[in-house]
């Protein structure tokens, strides 16, 4: 999952994204309006994370900005108005949440987290595909009951097909939301982990369509 | 510059002495001075034309009197004379009937030095005083006693007759009660009219007064309405009939509270910056501790806290306008915009809720407020809702000072026992930990709604959980 920060304190920018990393989330920083609205008009972001209070362009007129422009990408807003007109108009401007400083850095998490789940059509926070179970909460992943151990790559990347179940994901889009944006993009790496995770949860979940890419499949008669 | 604050202060004197405490005010008030001033100049002026008038009057009758007096006298010399034997005669009789009844009230006294003196039949018994030691041979006027305890104006003159050597002192005298009866029933008739205008010159007063002074009080009111927040500025500014030397002064007046508007709204807008600069460093600090189990790491959270619990209750204290606009806002949208906001910040929870309200309603008062009482209220519903939020709203009208909106939200939760309740509106205070928060909405929702004259109370919700009824003034 890859998370954009818009955030003009660098330090608490900075704590925002070492709990995000922390978490097993990809992130890029803006640290003013204009920069987080080319980053989030150009890259493909999970979700937004965007302050009010930003320097050249503020926070509503970015999220304005890029709602009028047809981009759904799920928005946090992080702000120290905290009033609910505030709120309703923050709402009001096309964001999907609103959370006030000073926080507590687990309730953003589970915010981010619910928010990425809901935005992709997930209502429960345990996502299961047959027998496997990938608990959002605490980041598990469990076969048939019995726990699987996953390396930080290897769960954000069953993470991302777990949460677009059912829908054909390309190894671009996987590569566009599992690196920030100055990873090399070398495409191969993504099939080794594809096939390590293939190993690990012994449970044949990850279709691989021909030329296109992946997809998250349960048919009952490969059990 | 504000009169209602004048009356407020004087008011326990008021309810001590009524009578008193009404008198003084109208005195102190500008209505009564300009009347007082004007009553005290317009007796005293009457007094003083009362007086010239009394004294003219007494004077002329006098006149009148002594001219009678003196023709009198003239003829009884006429008919004087020294008979040859010296004998002191009248050729002919004075044939005045006034003369001849006892005590009539008109008497003549004709007398010498050494001899009885000759008197009219009218003084009977009575002699006047002769007073031959006073000589005089001019015209002489006084008062004098006379018979039957009569006060006399009398007229005398010293006469040496053609024939005789003696000296004759003529003395005639009339009563003055007449006089003075006709002088009194003049007073009394001059007394009366200058009453009678007194009275109406006063009522004249109080009416020119106080339609001179309509547009003032005109002003007063609309200065009520302004603090009352029924109106924003001084509706007079628009009234073509305002007098042209008030313009000034209600204009000067709307921009005095164009200004206080203005300070206010800078206040408001500094301590809201200063609490908003506060929290991302506060953000900071609580992060960068979180997870330190260390002593200093926990004191350096516990402090934060406290630090976060002040700045969002002083920020909160300063967005209160507690007034209202004079606009009005619409209820129904505001309530369903709040409830979809409460919603979405619930997050995963699927809540119903249910917003009954006739969209006509309006509350008097600032959209901020509105929105942080109901916000809260909502907010703090949905933490505890199992499934349901539900939102009523009715307008009441009946036997009360000023129409209300009465808020009722219920929710379908645990509920809060009774005897918990009241420490819900306490500062900080959070009847369950785990619930994320500072504790601070519902002491903020009581008050705004204190602020606004209204009020909120608890209790237990036909849902099962809390019920929260909120009063507030409507428009």
């Amino acid at each position: 999952m890859r998370i954009l920060i818009v955030e003009d304190d660098v330090t608490l920018a900075g704590q925002i994204a070492d709990n995000l990393k922390d978490a097993g989330y990809t992130y890029d920083v803006a640290h003013d309006g204009e920069e987080g609205h080319f980053l989030g008009d150009t890259e493909p972001y999970d979700a937004v994370i965007l302050d009010l209070g930003l320097p050249i362009m503020d926070g509503a007129s970015v999220l304005k900005k890029w709602r009028a422009d047809d981009k759904k990408m799920p928005v946090m807003i992080l702000t120290a108005r905290d009033s609910w007109t505030d709120k309703v108009e923050g709402l009001d401007a096309g964001a999907d949440d609103y959370l006030a400083k000073p926080f507590i850095v687990e309730e953003l998490l589970a915010r981010l987290r619910a928010l990425i789940r809901r935005s992709a059509g997930q209502t429960s926070p345990v996502l299961a595909v047959g027998p496997v179970r990938l608990d959002t909460r605490n980041s598990k992943v469990t076969v048939d009951g019995s726990a699987v151990k996953l390396t930080a790559q290897e769960f954000k990347l069953l993470s991302y097909l777990m949460h677009h179940d059912g829908k054909v994901i390309s190894r671009t889009e996987l590569t566009e939301h599992i690196y920030d944006q100055d990873f090399d993009k070398d495409s191969n790496t993504i099939e080794v982990f594809v096939n390590r995770i293939r190993k690990k949860l012994a449970a044949p979940i990850i279709q691989t369509v021909r030329g296109l890419g992946y997809r998250i499949e349960w048919e009952d008669d490969n059990a | 510059m504000n009169p209602s604050d004048n009356n407020g202060s004087s008011e326990p004197s008021q309810t001590v002495e009524p009578d008193a405490g009404r008198a003084a005010r109208f005195i102190g008030s500008l209505t009564g001075r300009l009347v007082m001033s004007a009553v005290v100049w317009s007796f005293v002026a009457l007094v003083v034309g009362g007086f010239v008038l009394s004294f003219a009057f007494r004077s002329y009758v006098l006149t009148d009197v002594d001219k009678r007096l003196e023709l009198l006298l003239d003829t009884l010399v006429g008919i004087s004379e020294v008979s040859p034997e010296g004998e002191f005669r009248f050729n002919q009789p004075l044939a005045d009937q006034r003369f001849l009844t006892p005590y009539s009230g008109w008497y003549w006294q004709v007398s010498a030095e050494g001899a009885e003196p000759l008197r009219s039949r009218s003084l009977w018994d009575f002699a006047l005083d002769a007073r031959h030691e006073q000589r005089s041979f001019s015209l002489r006027y006084s008062i004098a006693a006379g018979p039957d305890g009569q006060q006399l104006r009398l007229a005398e003159h010293d006469i040496i007759l053609p024939e005789a050597e003696q000296v004759f002192h003529y003395q005639i005298a009339t009563n003055m009660a007449e006089v003075q009866a006709a002088i009194n029933r003049f007073n009394w008739l001059l007394v009366s009219a200058l009453a009678l205008i007194l009275f109406t010159v006063t009522l004249a007063l109080v009416l020119q007064v106080s339609y001179g002074l309509r547009p003032l009080r005109q002003i007063k009111r609309d200065l009520g309405d302004v603090r009352a927040g029924r109106a924003a500025r001084l509706a007079s500014a628009d009234d073509p009939k305002l007098p042209q030397d008030l313009k000034p002064l209600v204009e000067e007046i709307n921009g005095l509270i164009d200004q206080n508007h203005k300070l206010v709204q800078r206040a408001r807008t500094h301590v809201g910056n200063l609490a908003h600069a506060l929290k991302t460093p506060l953000s900071v600090i609580q992060n960068s501790v979180d997870g330190d189990d260390s002593e200093r790491g926990e004191t350096i959270a516990r402090h934060t806290k406290e630090i976060r619990v002040h700045v969002d209750h002083h920020l909160k204290r300063a967005r209160i306008a507690g007034g209202g606009t004079g606009v009005g806002l619409p209820v129904c949208d505001r309530i369903k915009k709040l409830a979809n906001a409460v919603a979405v910040i619930a997050g995963d929870k699927q809540l119903a809720m249910s917003v009954d309200c006739d969209s006509g309603l309006m509350f008097d008062g600032e959209k901020e407020d509105f929105d942080e009482l109901l916000g809260n209220i909502l907010d703090n519903a949905a933490k505890w809702a199992a499934s349901k939020v539900e939102v009523t709203v009715v307008r009441l009208d009946q036997g009360l000072r000023r129409p209300m909106l009465e808020i009722q939200v219920s929710d379908d939760g645990p509920g809060v026992p009774a005897d918990k309740r009241d420490s819900m509106f306490d500062r900080g205070q959070r009847l369950d930990e785990q619930m994320p928060g500072t504790g601070l909405g519902l002491a903020i929702v009581r008050d705004i709604a204190d602020m606004y004259g209204g009020n909120v109370k608890l209790s237990t919700a036909p849902l099962g959980g809390l019920g929260v009824r909120l009063l507030l003034p409507a428009k």
